[in-house]
């Protein structure tokens, strides 16, 4: 997968994925939507803990976090939802479309248990997480794609 | 902790905790600054853990890379540092890009 999105000059993004990938962010972003305000611990990495020394301060951290992070999340996968089809996005938009696949690689990562060398080469057909390592791999494909577009409009310089 | 929820993700930032105050020596303990920290972990890759140090902060490229190579290869880094509001501010926003952010304060 080389350049699938293009920055224009006036700064939007058109990106040229196959349709299947957008189809596939909205199908797996429905899911995530289903399972947001679920207890499973696929989704830790999504919540995670704020004070790993205070329990009390961290719960009072997870009062206000826990339901801003959701609803950003939601709106994420609500952007994703509404421009699937659009070939132009704005910078917003595809930040969106960003969040939304680092955050279905959170949940699927968590889920398999990934490890920091499984870079996709010796996915075993006949496991029963084929599958989902396979979505996993994708889906890191495309985050690199829309990291590199996004990182050609990030200011230049900035603190040292 | 069940505090109402409002504007502020920080409870009580300013009122220190009751053993200090009965203790008399709150400026001390409340004054150092929290650090917040990020934790290498196994699903963030590198490229976007740089973009993200770079988008959320501010940093430069290189300063982007420098913390990210520390977060890899040493397991942590502390990224930005202040009062409680502030660090509990930055945590949360690292917590919305799915990194595994954490803070704590500074020990004297």
């Amino acid at each position: 997968m080389s350049s699938m999105i293009r920055r224009r000059r006036d700064g939007t993004f058109i990106q040229a994925f196959h349709s299947g990938i957008s189809t596939l962010l909205v199908d797996l972003g429905d899911q995530l939507d289903d399972m947001l305000d679920s207890d499973t611990p696929e989704l830790r990495r999504l919540f995670p803990t704020a004070y790993t020394d205070d329990e009390e301060k961290d719960a009072g951290y997870q009062i206000l976090a826990r339901s801003s992070l959701t609803d950003q999340r939601r709106a994420a996968i609500e952007t994703v939802r509404r421009t699937a089809e659009n070939e132009v996005l704005t910078e917003d938009e595809l930040t969106d479309w960003m969040a939304l696949t680092n955050d279905l690689r959170l949940v699927l990562g968590t889920r398999l248990d990934v490890s920091e060398d499984d870079d996709g080469s010796e996915i075993d057909p006949t496991s029963p997480e084929a599958n989902l390592m396979e979505i996993y791999h994708v889906l890191g494909a495309v985050l690199h794609e829309i990291v590199a577009a996004l990182s050609s409009a990030l200011p230049r310089g900035g603190t040292d | 902790m069940f505090t109402p929820i409002g504007t502020s993700l920080v409870a009580d930032p300013i009122l220190p905790d009751a053993a200090q105050e009965a203790e008399g020596d709150t400026l001390v303990a409340t004054d150092l600054p929290w650090m917040v920290i990020v934790w290498n972990d196994p699903i963030n890759t590198t490229f976007y853990v740089t973009f993200v140090f770079q988008k959320l902060f501010g940093f430069s490229k290189k300063k982007a890379e420098r913390l990210m190579l520390d977060v890899h290869e040493k397991g942590r880094a502390v990224v930005s540092s202040g009062d409680r509001t502030e660090a509990e501010a930055d945590v949360h926003k690292l917590h919305g890009a799915g990194l595994w952010a954490t803070m704590e304060q500074q020990s004297s």
